[in-house]
Parts: C-alpha cells; structure tokens; sequence
C-alpha cells in the first residue's frame, strides 16, 4: 500500500510534464515477442553500459508507426524497430531521419542485404528470418506445400495472417506461388483464400497469439515468420517447421530513426549495442533473432532453428518493399470485399 | 429552492465546462471529420462507408447481435426477474446481490473466462466428448456464436436488475387478481406484467442493446479478425490503416444507434400502453 | 409457480452468469503452465506469480491511481453540480444535466481516441493526464447522479433551518447537507472507482511508453502468454472489487443509493 502511494504520488507530479528534464532516457519502439529474452539480453546490459534509462513501448508494427505518426511533431518515440515495408512508407511520409551509419562501428560486420535496404541510410537491418508453417506434428503428418494449407485435411485447423500484417502478403504471395500465379496484385491467392474463408479458423493479426491456439488446438497449422519459433517448440507439444517445396518466403527487419526527436547520439549508442558480435550472439542463441551481423558463429544446432548464413538470406523469396507498399491499399481492398464478406 | 442565480451558476458551470471542453468539444471535432468533403459539408465518406460490403456485413452482424442479446435477455431476463421477485424478502436481496455481482467483475476477466469454457479443448467440448454427444470437439471460438454468449453474459444482468425493479413496483395482487378471473399465465404475461414493466424493459433493453453494440474486449476476444463488430472494426482502421474518416463514420453510426434504440423502445412502450 | 420451477430457472441463470467466474478462480489455482479446465494439479504458484511481475504492478499502480483521483475529482466537480441543480433555480438547468451526462451515451473508444487526437497530439500533454481527464469526464454522469438522488430525499427545510439559526450558507453545507449526503456520496465513489477500474475502451488509445491501465495490460499479456496468471490476476481483481462493493452495502447499504 505505501508503495501504491508512492507511486500514484511520483505520477501526480510528473503528470503533465511529459518530456521532463530526467538525466538520459531513450525510448524505443519494438514487436512485442520475446520481451524477457531481449530485457535479458539487450535493454538491461545497456542500461548498465549507459548509465541511462531505456523505455520500451511494444505492439505490433501498424499500431506503433500509427503512434509515431501521430506524434511526429514532438516524437515520443527515438528508435524503433519495423519491417522494410513500414520503414519505407515512414521515409515517404518523413517520419524518419538517415541513419548516421558512420557512427556504428559494427556497420561493416553486417551481411550486404542488411546494410542499406530501402535506400538512402534510412534503415539498417538487424535481423531477417524466413517465413513458413509450423504444425503440430501429432496431428498431420506433414506439409509439402504451401497449398497444403488449404487442403481438406486442415480445413477448420488452420489460421492466417491477415493480410495487414506483415507475414499476410508473403503468406497470399507463396500461395499464389503453389497455383502458378505469381502476379503482384495477388488477386489469385486471395480469391482461393475467399473460396475457403470458412476453414480458417480465424485470420492473425499477431503472431504471438498463435502459440496459444496451437495449445488450445484451436489449429493445428499456420504460417509463422522464424522469429516466433521460439514460442512453438518449447510449449510440450510436437512442433515441426515445414519446408515446401515452392520455397520459403520471409522479410527483415530494420532499426530506423525518428525524426528530430533530439536524442540521436543515445540512439546510435543503442543500435550500434544491439549490432554488436557479442550481442547478435547471444540474441541468436537463445534463438530470439537470426544474426544480421555476419561475424556472428553459432553451432550447428543453433543454427537449424535459424535463418542462419548469408546462403540462406539470399535464397528467400521476398516481396520487395516497395511492392509492399505501393499494392497494399489494393490488397487489402480485395481482401476487404473478398475474405472479410 | 433558493433563488440566487449567480450562486447557482457558479456550482454547475465548472462541471459542465470540464464536459464540454473535454468531452462534447473532442468527440464533436471527431464526428464532424466524416463530413468534410472538398467543397465543405459532404456525406461521400457515408457513401463510401456503407458502399463496401465488409463495412455493410459488419454493421449488419453488429446489429444483429446486439439486437439477439437484448432479445434473448429480456427473455431470460423476465424469467429470473420473475422468480426472484417471487422469493421472501431476504433471499431475494441476496439473489438480487448475486445476479449484481458480475458486474463488478472486470469484462476482461468475465471474456478471457470463457476462452477455457468454449475452447475446442475447453470445459464444454471436453464435457460434450466424455458424454460421447460428439467425437470431434465444436469450433467455437472465433464465430458470432461465441460473441453472442459472451456479450449475453456481460449484459444479461442489466436487464434482470431492471425488470426486477419494474417487478417490484408492481401492485402486489395484479397477478393473483388476474388468475382468479381465470387468465391463464400467458394471457398474464402479455396483459398485466408486460404492461406494468414496460419501464423496466426499456431501460433494461436500451443498456443491454448499447452495451452490446459498444463492447469492444468480448468481441475482440472471442471474435477475433474474422466476427469483426463496430467497435473492433473502429479500433482496427484506426491502429491497421490510420483511417480516422472510417473512424468518425462509425463513432456516429455507434451514438445514433444508441440514440435511436432508446428512443425507438420508448414509442413502443408509450405507443402500447395508450392502446390499453 | 412452484418453488422447484423458481429455484431451477434462478440456479440455470446464476450458473450461466457466475460459472465463468467461479473456473477462472479455479484455472488460476492450476499447477500446470497452460490455461485448463479443469486445471492439472493445484497450487498457488500463479497467485504469487501476478505479484512478481513488473508491468503488472505498474499498471496497477496506473489504474488505482485513475479510479481514486478520477473519481475524487469527478465528485469534486459533481458535488457542487448535483447541489446547484437540486437547489437553486439555474437558468438552462436541463441542458446543464444534458451536457453533465452526455458521456455516458458516447461509446469510450471514441472518447479515447478523440481526445488522443485533439487533445493529446496538438498540445503535448501526458498520454497519463489524458487518461485521468477521460476517467474524469465518465465518472462525471455517475457522480452527478447518486448524488442528485441523495440530494431529493433530503429535506430543504433542513437547510432553510440552518440559514435561520444563522449559518452561511458555506456553513449549512458543510454542517447539514454534507453529512446528511454522505452515504451517497460513498456510493458515488464506490460505482466512480469501480467502473473507472474495470473500463477498457477508453483506455485503449490511451496508452504509451510504460503507461498502461490494468485491463490494456492484461489483454497484452495474455496474448502473448497462455499461462493462467492472467486467470489469477482477474480472480484477485474480481475478489478485490466483490470485496470492496460488499463491505460498501454491509456497512452503508450502498444498494440503496445507487
């Protein structure tokens, strides 16, 4: 109770003074997964390292570049981390600043794909990871193909991404990819999405909601992005992660800068922190995300539950950011009058 | 009543200021968003809403459902109301207290319950499966029927608080009266309790109803992306596609509704009791 | 009708409207790692866990500290409103009562959002100032309103006494109106506290880096976790506000009031 007291006190008098004068504070925009791991691993050494305080603010990346937004004027947020798609369409609407790639003296490390990946030093990526389908390997035997997700056996088993979020086109793109029809406008894999609307048992907006389903046995089956493997295997059922035979698909995800936010050099100090061999290691390790930095050497086991090496990052079949961006009212206007009927 | 204006003014001006400023004045810009067109007032941002048909299924099931929940409370609802007006004095305070209680219980809580109820591993499809009614367990979660069972169970006492109020007002020997002259109990429900609660339906019909249309953690929960009602599908165009327009539009849609409810269920209150 | 049919209908009802409750007390009592029921094995271990986890007790701290000061406030300003109204003549007293309780009817998720984008976005103030206006502003209608039902059944005469034995009127406030209110004005509190606490929709655009009501807290929680401390924690909340509302009817008949 006297704790309570102290801390609705502490909140009535730093109430209405929002940036107030504390020593060094960065804020940062993240996804919401694996938050213990990257307190562990990342923001506590930091904190340690700057002496400074570290803020995190979590959700899925729509919601939070709708925030930052919204806050352009007077930025809350300093740094965030968003997929390529969102920090591009962050660059066009001149939310963000180039990054100052100079001061990051672990830049050179990184694999050339993750270097500058939408152009001009607005982004530098951090991690990228392949996207397929994980399922319960006590229920179906096995999935070849990406189709396969639509097959009878999994009807009523499965869920989706929706189509708004960042595993949604890559997922419509590789199942467009099954039925021989690769055009942009996926008018194709939405159309057979709608044709089956009644078997998905619900479209995801965040993968950290699957996990979850998976236990219920709400489903047995859906496309997930490497980064949320984690969550899968260790939560007592048989797990498997598919490899169909059109390939898989995936994205990066990138650091970028908000701009005029007036706290650069702390978030330079930071991202440079999360690029580092030692802290790319450890992030890989505990298999939260797959390394950007190529000077990075993890086992072979640690390895297989990884979108690990330069081979691997070159092979996967991703939707390029500017695509992601220029289709995506189309998408999802056909998504709308199609799926959501 | 003492006559000093001024004095009077000055106690009820903060409060309605404090409401105006931020309250009226906040939510009455947002409204009027969806009126702006190119050359001022415009309703295109109406047409445009209601000319998509994912925009039209969602307010339909919206209004379907809240209409549903209210329906199936007031039957329910007279049912309970009834036998708890019927109990001695002190075990209906009791009763009445345990029918209240839900409502100090946290939504997310009384929704997140209901995922370990009507899970396809949940208590119902496990009890289903044990007393061999079915082998595969039922997809409940995630359809209009989960939505509809959880906001039932949200609002539900809402309106047995208001029937059982309406009840209680009721002149003791109405019922018995009515039986003696021989009126059978459905001849008594349409002809004197249905009358003389009238009140207690509507305000227990207009919560129930509204309640329903604006709940946003139920069907968040048990719908999902997939039973998408007004209020998910607000919260969803504004964090997915920053789209306030579509935001003003239902914020209009959810208050007229509202307003309309409660006054269409007053007509028909007044509009029958002139007739008896 | 006869007493098996009553106690039938009434137990199928209560069932279907505190059964829910009654498994998320027990789910949260589970010994194993995932939501169930029924849960595998017994223990206390999520009971203790909601405690050690940090985002929880900040955003308790959040929502305790909106339910009280909102609720303080909401009858700072209701008090005087609902007095105003009940005794003196105020020219526009209806629209007063109008504009007074006009939140009530507007859905929360539209207040939140409002107010993020006009208030919040334009003039910089806290998103934890925002929230405790919009708190604020929903308790108002409830305030007003208990207090303006306290208020009727108090006799005018009494007050007109107290100004003829030479009170001020500040003084006929303090001495008679007040004490004789008091019980509503517990009520009040009671019914501000409790739904400013439970209230989801206007908080869900309110919220920023570590700023974050109870409830919002929750929902973020469980989707990202299924393991059944989101069940204990809405258990202790539920036994929280069942307690505080029963001690509130054993000792001042709340029921009455509102």
């Amino acid at each position: 109770m006297k704790r309570l007291l102290i801390a609705t006190t502490a909140l009535t008098l730093t109430m209405g003074t929002a940036a107030s004068a504390q020593d060094k504070t960065l804020t940062i925009s993240v996804y919401s997964f694996a938050q213990d791991e990257f307190k562990e691993l990342v923001y506590d050494p930091f904190q340690e390292q700057c002496g400074c305080k570290l803020v995190v603010e979590t959700g899925n990346s729509v919601e939070r570049l709708a925030k930052i937004e919204a806050n352009a004027a007077s930025p809350v947020i300093d740094m965030a981390v968003i997929s390529t798609a969102d920090a591009l369409s962050a660059t066009r609407k001149g939310l963000l600043q180039p990054i100052d790639t100079a001061k990051l003296s672990s830049y050179d490390k990184l694999y050339e794909i993750a270097k500058d990946p939408i152009g001009d030093h607005m982004a530098v990526g951090y991690t990228f990871y392949a996207t397929s389908i994980v399922y319960r390997s006590d229920k179906i035997d096995g999935i070849e193909s990406w189709s396969d997700l639509l097959s009878p056996e999994l009807a009523g088993n499965v869920a989706l991404p929706d189509v708004t979020t960042n595993q949604g086109p890559p997922v419509l793109y590789m199942l467009g990819k099954a039925i021989g029809d690769t055009d942009p406008s996926l008018t194709a894999p939405i159309e057979l999405v709608s044709e089956h609307a009644d078997d998905i048992v619900t479209f995801y907006v965040r993968s950290s909601q699957l996990a979850q389903l998976m236990q219920q046995e709400e489903i047995w089956a859906a496309p997930i992005g490497r980064f949320a493997w984690g969550q899968f295997k260790d939560n007592g059922f048989p797990m498997a992660w598919a490899t169909p035979k059109e390939g898989q698909t995936g994205g990066m995800n990138v650091m970028v800068m908000t701009k005029d936010n007036g706290n650069e050099d702390l978030a330079l100090e930071f991202m440079d922190f999360w690029l580092s061999t030692p802290i790319q290691t450890a992030l890989a390790e505990a298999l939260v995300d797959s390394p950007a930095n190529s000077e990075v050497t993890v086992s072979d086991e640690i390895a297989d539950n990884l979108t690990y090496g330069p081979e691997t990052a070159n092979n996967l079949d991703l939707i390029p950011a500017d695509v992601m961006l220029d289709q995506r009212e189309n998408w999802l206007d056909q998504w709308n009058n199609k799926v959501m009927q | 009543m003492f006559e000093n204006r001024t004095i009077g003014l000055a106690l009820t001006v903060p409060a309605a200021l404090f409401a105006a400023a931020l309250f009226i004045l906040p939510v009455g810009i947002l409204l009027s968003e969806a009126f702006k067109g190119d050359n001022g007032f415009s309703l295109m941002a109406y047409v445009d809403f209601f000319s998509s048909p994912r925009n039209q299924t969602v307010f339909f099931r919206t209004l379907k459902l809240a209409g549903l929940v209210a329906v199936v409370s007031a039957v329910v609802g007279y049912a309970a109301a009834f036998c708890i007006v019927s109990l001695p004095a002190k075990s209906r305070g009791r009763m009445f207290g345990l029918v209240t209680l839900p409502l100090m219980i946290s939504p997310v809580a009384r929704t997140y319950a209901w995922l370990v109820i009507l899970g396809r591993t949940g208590f119902v499809n496990s009890m289903l499966v044990n007393m061999g009614i079915t082998d595969t367990p039922f997809r409940i979660l995630f359809t209009e029927t989960a939505v509809f069972i959880g906001l039932l169970q949200l609002f539900m006492p809402l309106m047995i608080i208001s029937l059982v109020s309406a009840m209680e007002n009721m002149p003791r020997d109405a019922i018995p009266a009515a039986r003696i002259l021989g009126a059978n109990w459905f001849q008594v429900f349409t002809k004197v309790i249905l009358p003389l609660t009238r009140e207690g339906l509507v305000v227990g019909g207009t919560l129930v109803f509204t309640g329903s249309m604006t709940a946003y953690i139920t069907p968040a929960i048990l719908g999902g992306s997939k039973v998408l009602m007004l209020e998910t599908l607000l919260y969803q165009r504004v964090t997915v596609a920053n789209d306030f327009v579509a935001a003003s539009v239902i914020a209009m849609i959810l208050i007229v509704m509202a307003f309309s409810a409660n006054v269409l269920l007053k007509q028909i209150a007044t509009a029958r009791r002139t007739r008896v | 009708m006869n007493r098996v049919a009553t106690w039938a209908i009434l137990g199928l009802t209560l069932t279907f409207l505190i059964g829910p409750f009654l498994i998320i007390v027990i789910a949260g009592l589970s010994a194993g790692d995932s939501l169930a029921f029924p849960p595998q094995g017994i223990s206390l271990k999520w009971y203790i866990k909601v405690f050690t986890v940090e985002s929880f007790q900040a955003s308790f701290a959040m929502s305790m500290f909106l339910a009280i000061f909102g609720t303080l406030a909401a009858l700072l300003l209701g008090i005087p409103a609902a007095y105003g109204m009940a005794r003196y003549r105020v020219p526009g007293a209806e629209f007063v009562r109008l504009i007074v309780s006009s939140p009530i009817i507007v859905p929360g998720i539209i207040v939140g959002l409002a107010l993020l984008r006009y208030l919040v976005i334009p003039t910089g103030v806290s998103i934890a100032l925002a929230l405790f206006l919009a708190h604020t502003a929903l308790i108002l209608p409830y305030a007003v309103r208990v207090v303006s039902g306290s208020l009727d059944n108090l006799r005018v005469d009494m007050e007109e006494a107290a100004l003829l034995l030479g009170c001020s009127r500040m003084g006929a406030f303090w001495r008679v109106v007040l004490p004789n209110i008091r019980g509503g004005v517990l009520a009040a509190f009671i019914l501000g506290f409790v739904t400013s606490f439970n209230q989801v929709p206007v908080s869900l655009f309110l919220s920023g880096p570590g700023v974050r009501t109870l409830p919002i807290d929750m929902i973020a929680y469980m989707e990202i976790n299924y393991d059944p401390s989101v069940a204990a924690l809405s258990a202790l909340l539920a036994v929280m506000s069942v307690g505080i509302v029963f001690a509130a009817e054993k000792f001042l008949g709340f029921s009455r009031y509102v």
